[in-house]
């Protein structure tokens, strides 16, 4: 009995993971801007709610991925197809030290703003020169 | 029907993806010709409604129009281009900004005076209620 409870439960996971799999990978456009204090990071992903976006920072790789609501009108048919929806992902390597605990990021009308600020070490400083003698 | 589940491999569904997918690999690679195809659309229809959305990502609602003409719809606006702060240098610009102008002709005669759009998530939905006269009537036929 708890072995086909199980099985059934192990084949469930296994079709959401293909579901997935399944899905179109597109990389999202995007604009990278760098402030005194801060990296900031503008992908474009429309159709995409907040909860299905995971951004990701370890050690200096930013992996961004978002999972675009699947779209097809209950009980319509496609006449023209240009575009179809799947996964937007994208990884980007930030040079710079990144102030991990005050990370910030805003999704507004399909655009996704992230604010990577900089640790304290990675922030420009004036090198004040002393003259010698 | 074959074909009628989703999770079922269907060669049709498999080439309208890779089709769809072309169409979007050209548009960014052709020097902005395709851009006058921006933006991508997809065109939804059934006995009741046709359903055209966009993926329009950044924009304002007062910065997008649409129009309908007989069967044409059209949808025009522009993205502006803003920086994220003033004093930010820019590393990489990829994200496209400008006016664009759509036309699409529809594939049935729709009531002008009944569309309905909504805007969400950055994707443009347009509902139109399809024309009486085009809509599909089953003809019933008489024993003699």
């Amino acid at each position: 009995m708890k072995d086909t409870y199980e099985k059934n439960l192990s084949k469930v996971n296994r079709e959401e993971m293909e579901s997935k799999q399944d899905l179109r990978t597109y990389v999202p456009t995007t604009d990278i801007y760098e402030k005194e204090d801060a990296i900031l990071v503008r992908c474009d992903v429309p159709g995409v709610t907040q909860e299905q976006i995971d951004i990701h920072l370890d050690h200096q790789e930013l992996e961004i991925t978002a999972t675009q609501k699947m779209e097809h009108p209950e009980g319509y048919e496609l006449l023209i197809g240009e575009y179809d929806t799947g996964v937007f992902r994208r990884k980007f390597s930030i040079p710079q030290l990144i102030d991990r605990d005050n990370i910030r990021a805003r999704l507004h009308n399909g655009v996704l703003d992230i604010e990577l600020p900089k640790a304290e070490q990675a922030k420009p400083r004036r090198i004040e020169i002393t003259t010698g003698g | 029907m074959y074909w009628s589940n989703d999770r079922t491999w269907s060669p049709f569904a498999e080439l309208r993806s890779l089709q769809r997918e072309m169409n979007r690999l050209f548009d960014g690679y052709d020097n902005g010709i395709a851009m006058t195809r921006f933006p991508a659309l997809n065109v939804w229809g059934n006995a009741e409604n046709v359903i055209v959305t966009a993926e329009l990502p950044g924009m304002e609602i007062d910065q997008l129009e649409i129009n309908v003409v007989n069967n044409q719809l059209s949808i025009q606006g522009e993205r502006k281009a803003e920086k994220p702060a003033d004093n930010a240098v820019c590393h990489r610009t990829e994200r496209g900004t400008g006016k664009f102008m759509r036309t699409v002709r529809l594939p049935y005669e729709v009531e002008n005076g009944k569309a309905t759009a909504k805007y969400e998530n950055g994707v443009l939905t347009v509902v139109l209620p399809r024309h009486e006269a085009s809509k599909p009537k089953r003809i019933k036929i008489k024993a003699s």
